[in-house]
């Protein structure tokens, strides 16, 4: 699959929840409707978490999927 | 109504941040490691303030943990490195004569448990000569902490120079921020500084929140150990409001504040020493005090009762480091200065604020006249 292009990207590498949901949404915020944020978050709690707090503020995950290495990558687009 | 005039000790709160730290509190009160709405919403409070803060350092957020002030973040430098890697700093602290006690005591602690601990001098106006920093290092490593800015005689320091001598040497540099923070520039990168100390109640912030800048890479052992908040370096539910409060106070400083301060106290120091025989200011004038500081030793009168004296009268000022003023010993760091006993004893301290007025200071100066006359005439 082709990757979406972002208009930002954090790396959410190593930061634990709920800071790593947090950081994605202080972003979201800043970024204008429509514009895409790419995240990389780590595997287990992170992805059951993450996606939950971003979706109950109104953004949308446009993808996501798996890195070889189990971390997450996400496409979400700001509401 | 008084005329607070102790503004190194602690500062009045902003009211915009009074206003954060309730919003806050009402708004965002869920535990800031929980993962639901509640916790979120605390969360997203705390990285909002560490975005800010960082950016004010000059720092990566991860590189910034929250503490309960400026002796706790002095304290878990210190001890933090010592712990951690006695051996990368060759089991040695360097530091000066003129520290706040939260360096001053962990350094001694540390020194009793089998630490070298090496003193570097200070001339007559608190400045420390970084060459005298590169002696002290020779060729082993160390931990070096120094304060940017004295709380006491108001003295800054050349951190970046210290801090080249610093990372030629090898030797990491802890810097005690809590005084000059949005007073004088900070740039943890291009002033080489490894560890730096912050508070937020000398900035118009709430009291009970400071942080602790940690270079990426540089690896400490906590002294809280619990939950692993803070990257595991500073256990313990997150003071959210405060340190919602911490940011929005950074937010707000602005640096003209500085501009217009160090006018009133250039102002006051020249009008002193107009008004008053046999007054001496502590520490260098110009560029190398901070904008804040007045600290006056007065011939012929003890601190303690000129404090008293205006205190009557409404008016708020110190003799020394707030924190000593209860030990009737003469500030370690005048002594090092080469004052005497007695010239020590005569100190009191202004520090300003952003709001402090031209009319206040007046008022403090014809107090601090008659209160000089009265004592000197007993």
């Amino acid at each position: 699959m082709n990757e979406l292009e972002a208009q930002e990207e954090i790396d959410l590498t190593g930061v634990p929840c709920p800071q790593n949901a947090a950081r994605a949404l202080l972003r979201l915020e800043t970024m204008a409707c429509g514009e895409l944020l790419r995240i990389v978050i780590d595997d287990g709690e992170p992805i059951e978490q993450v996606p939950s707090s971003v979706l109950e503020e109104g953004h949308t995950i446009r993808s996501k999927a798996q890195l070889e290495d189990g971390r997450w990558v996400l496409f979400i687009e700001a509401d | 109504m008084t005329i607070y005039l102790d503004n190194a000790a602690t500062t009045r709160p902003d009211p915009a941040v009074v206003d954060e730290l309730l919003e806050v509190s009402r708004q965002a009160y869920g535990n800031a490691s929980s993962v639901h709405t509640a916790g979120v919403r605390a969360a997203k409070a705390i990285e909002r303030s560490r975005a800010r803060i960082s950016a004010a350092l000059g720092c990566r957020p991860d590189e910034l943990i929250f503490t309960s002030g400026g002796t706790e973040s002095n304290n878990l430098a210190l001890k933090g490195i010592a712990a951690r890697a006695p051996e990368r700093i060759d089991r040695r602290i360097v530091t000066t004569a003129l520290e706040h006690p939260s360096v001053s005591r962990p350094a001694h602690w540390l020194a009793e448990q089998g630490f070298e601990l090496e003193l570097v001098p200070v001339d007559g106006e608190g400045l420390v000569d970084p060459e005298r920093v590169r002696r002290a290092l020779g060729a082993k490593g160390a931990l070096v902490s120094i304060a940017q800015g004295n709380g006491e005689v108001g003295t800054i320091q050349p951190i970046a120079e210290v801090g080249a001598i610093c990372r030629e040497h090898g030797a990491l540099l802890h810097v005690d921020a809590s005084q000059s923070f949005t007073k004088v520039g900070i740039d943890v990168a291009a002033q080489r500084i490894d560890l730096l100390t912050i508070s937020s109640h000398k900035i118009h912030g709430p009291i009970g929140v400071g942080a602790l800048f940690v270079r990426q890479g540089v690896e400490l052992e906590p002294l809280l150990h619990g939950g692993d908040h803070e990257r595991g370096l500073r256990s313990g539910s997150s003071n959210t409001p405060g340190i919602a409060g911490f940011g929005k106070a950074v937010e707000i400083a602005d640096p003209a504040d500085a501009a217009r301060m160090t006018a009133r106290r250039n102002r006051f120091i020249d009008e002193i020493g107009a008004r008053i025989a046999e007054v001496r200011l502590n520490g260098p004038r110009g560029e190398r005090r901070l904008c804040n500081n007045i600290s006056l030793c007065i011939a012929g009168v003890e601190g303690r009762a000129l404090q008293a004296a205006l205190s009557r009268r409404g008016i708020a000022i110190s003799t020394g480091s707030a924190c000593s003023s209860t030990v009737r010993t003469p500030s370690a760091a005048l002594t090092a200065m080469g004052l005497d006993e007695r010239a020590a004893r005569g100190t009191v301290r202004v520090t300003l604020s952003k709001w402090t007025t031209d009319a206040e200071l007046e008022q403090a100066l014809s107090t601090l006249e008659e209160a000089v006359a009265k004592e000197r005439g007993r």
